[in-house]
């Protein structure tokens, strides 16, 4: 099979799989015990506004015709109309968006840092005090759950030292960007300073769980690669070992290592839903967590698909940028 | 259905790995004080005493500075009408009566934690044994049958992976509300528990029942059956092209019979060791809901954490004491997975096989 015939084949998976997606996100609201007509008006309500309501929000239409208008407006971003706040789901969605992005990508950035050098250590100097500390590390770091670190952190370093806020986001990336765009320089770097502030300790949070999984990933590929053939004849032909550490063994390791990051990225957002919480970060996962309390189906519902369909376009490129380096894949 | 080599393999991966002996150790104790709580928990976990809320840990004590009323010789002091108020510094120390501290609400810290642990371990193991009999099922169907139904059950899985499995089961206790069960305490109801507590001179009136949260077990095995799935189906792919299948087939064994007396034993390992780490990755799950407060669970160390929160300028321990308790937990069980995986060495994918 060729990379493009690949391409072509996991493109239609991933259209399925988002297909399925919609239709279980759209079967949610028939599990739930309630009427969505509920959450609008109050108990006593005249049964003839109840049924003028019930009509507007097209729910006594047939089941085929309620799930064509959910299908029909996804490819249009028309995601549909908050119970609550009767405006457009997919408009409060994408306000949310950055904030949650911005937030993975800073606990991706200090997740990679961090950990593929102190894998890189750790194999190295395998079964010595370094090894041995970065072990440690990282069996402590999967173990411990986010959202305690984060308690945690607030309660050290923000009430009791007071070196980081506690919780807030007063201005975002996309802030800063308008600043940079009006010309404001210095403004924009105040800002940018108030924001890595701010996202400092709600990075780390989500970060720590990654940094520990990258650091074991990277011990243990590198570990494998050290112990290939190919390393043992590129030092026997006189290369120095640096070279063959960091340009052959780790960049062979760091294959696996991509691939497992696209993998876990829904466990990153689920991680940035509960990191969100603790530091009122006001992204996607406050919405969600404030949509279920509302009982603001329409809301959790776009939510869902926006996260899982994000999830299912990062796989592919994944996928694809590992068949591009590792070819072998596509004709496995 | 364990040989005899596994047996050496894992009694001589024991003898080697002292990580090992500690994650035994650990999960040991921890099932111990889940199992006797009743008998050992110095307190009852929701019994309250606000007179001696937020008591420090052993080892620390507390500074607090109160508006309190202005007294002198035994009255209470008006001037201009007002009843005079004085700042008074108010130390509390650690007691053994609570060696863990006291909540908010006067709770002691160590009874919860240890009733705590009953709702971790109950959820963790109910949890992935449902995880597992879905997944299994769905994976041993799809790898024995292949075709399409392999393709129908394993792009379901696909479907359900492309959501965040937090986020999955946020949405889904958000929907169906928390249901519970509460079952009796054998050691309670029966008086065991309540003898030995007054023959040692514990304090008695323990719960009688435990709670069991049904929606949330149902939840974390609907989010993480796929696990199962996955390595199941792995298995059964290449177990189903052993001659010990083919020959079971061939004598007319019926397809349930073969998967069931020849596949499944031999798949068992890999099942095994995913199941000791999806413990542990349900318990966080579990923790991560009732600290939002979906799951329901009024004795959690989730809960905990965030009943804690309010206090995180005054009484630092309530957070964190809980929250120890989980990290523990957790590290005991990846090490008992690690030593299971290093023992039998099934080279799993996925989540638990990092």
């Amino acid at each position: 099979m060729s990379l493009s015939r690949f391409l072509i084949k996991r493109s239609l998976q991933g259209l399925f799989v988002i297909w399925g997606v919609i239709t279980v996100v759209f079967g949610l609201r028939f599990i739930s015990p309630g009427d969505p007509a509920n959450v609008l008006l109050p108990p006593d309500v005249d049964p003839e506004v109840r049924a003028q309501v019930i009509a507007e929000l097209g729910l006594n239409e047939p089941l085929y015709v309620q799930y064509w208008d959910f299908v029909s407006g996804i490819p249009v971003g028309d995601l549909g109309l908050s119970l609550v706040t009767r405006t457009p789901v997919a408009s409060r969605v994408v306000t949310k968006l950055p904030a949650t992005l911005e937030l993975a990508i800073a606990a991706t950035i200090v997740a990679v840092i961090i950990a593929i050098p102190l894998g890189v250590v750790s194999a190295t100097r395998r079964h010595q005090p370094a090894d041995y500390s970065a072990t440690v590390f990282s069996l402590v770091g999967i173990s411990t759950p986010n959202f305690w670190l984060g308690v945690m952190l607030i309660l050290v370093l923000a009430v009791q030292l007071n070196l980081f806020p506690t919780s807030q986001r007063p201005i975002g990336i996309d802030g800063i960007v308008l600043l940079l765009v009006g010309g404001n320089l210095s403004a924009a770097f105040d800002g940018f300073t108030t924001w890595l502030w701010h996202i400092t300790l709600p990075a780390i949070t989500l970060g720590t769980y990654f940094t520990a999984l990258i650091t074991r990933l990277t011990r243990s590929g590198m570990l494998d690669q050290l112990g290939q053939t190919y390393v043992r004849a590129s030092r026997a032909k006189g290369l120095p070992e640096t070279l063959v550490r960091y340009k052959h063994a780790l960049r062979n390791t760091l294959i696996p290592v991509i691939t497992v990051i696209g993998l876990q990225l829904g466990t990153l957002i689920g991680g940035a839903v509960i990191t969100e919480a603790v530091f009122a970060w006001p992204g996607l996962g406050t919405l969600i967590i404030n949509s279920i309390n509302a009982r603001d189906w329409p809301v959790l519902q776009g939510s869902l698909i926006v996260v899982a369909v994000g999830f299912v376009l990062v796989n592919i490129l994944v996928d694809a940028l590992y068949a591009y380096v590792n070819p072998q894949v596509a004709y496995d | 259905m364990i040989s005899e080599r596994t047996r050496r393999n894992l009694r001589r991966e024991l003898q080697r790995s002292l990580l090992a002996k500690i994650g035994i150790v650990v999960v040991v104790f921890m099932l111990a004080m889940a199992i006797f709580a009743p008998f050992i928990s110095p307190y009852s976990p929701g019994q309250q005493n606000l007179e001696n809320a937020r008591q420090p840990p052993i080892g620390f004590s507390t500074k607090e500075t109160k508006e309190v009323t202005k007294m002198e010789n035994g009255s209470v002091v008006i001037e201009n009408g007002q009843v005079v108020t004085e700042e008074q510094t108010v130390y509390t120390n650690a007691t053994f009566a609570h060696p863990l501290g006291t909540d908010g609400n006067g709770r002691d810290i160590l009874s919860r934690i240890i009733y705590g642990a009953r709702t971790s371990i109950l959820v963790g193991l109910f949890g992935t044994s449902l995880a597992a009999l879905i997944g299994v099922l769905v994976g041993l169907s799809a790898g024995f049958y292949r075709g399409r139904v392999d393709d129908v059950l394993m792009r379901g899985a696909d479907i359900m992976l492309a959501f965040p499995s937090l986020v999955l089961a946020i949405a889904l206790v958000g929907v169906w509300g928390q249901a519970q069960a509460p079952i009796p305490d054998p050691f309670v109801v029966s008086g065991i528990a309540p003898a030995f507590r007054s023959a040692v001179g514990l304090p008695t009136g323990m719960p009688e029942t435990v709670v069991l949260p049904g929606t949330v077990i149902v939840v974390v095995a609907l989010v993480n059956w796929v696990w199962f799935a996955r390595v199941s189906r792995g298995e059964a792919l290449s177990i189903r092209e052993e001659e010990y299948v083919k020959a079971a087939r061939a004598l007319g064994a019926s397809d349930g019979r073969t998967v069931l007396r020849h596949v499944l034993p031999n798949a068992i390992t890999p099942i095994l060791v995913l199941a000791t780490i999806q413990v542990a990755a349900i318990i966080l799950l579990e923790s991560a809901l009732s600290f939002l407060g979906f799951s329901g669970a009024d004795v959690s160390w989730g809960f905990d954490i965030a009943l804690g929160r309010q206090y995180q300028s005054t009484a630092w321990w309530i957070s964190t004491m809980p929250g120890l308790a989980i990290v523990v937990t957790v590290i005991g069980l990846n090490l008992v997975g690690d030593w299971l995986r290093d023992a039998l060495d099934p080279g799993i994918e996925g989540e638990g096989g990092v």
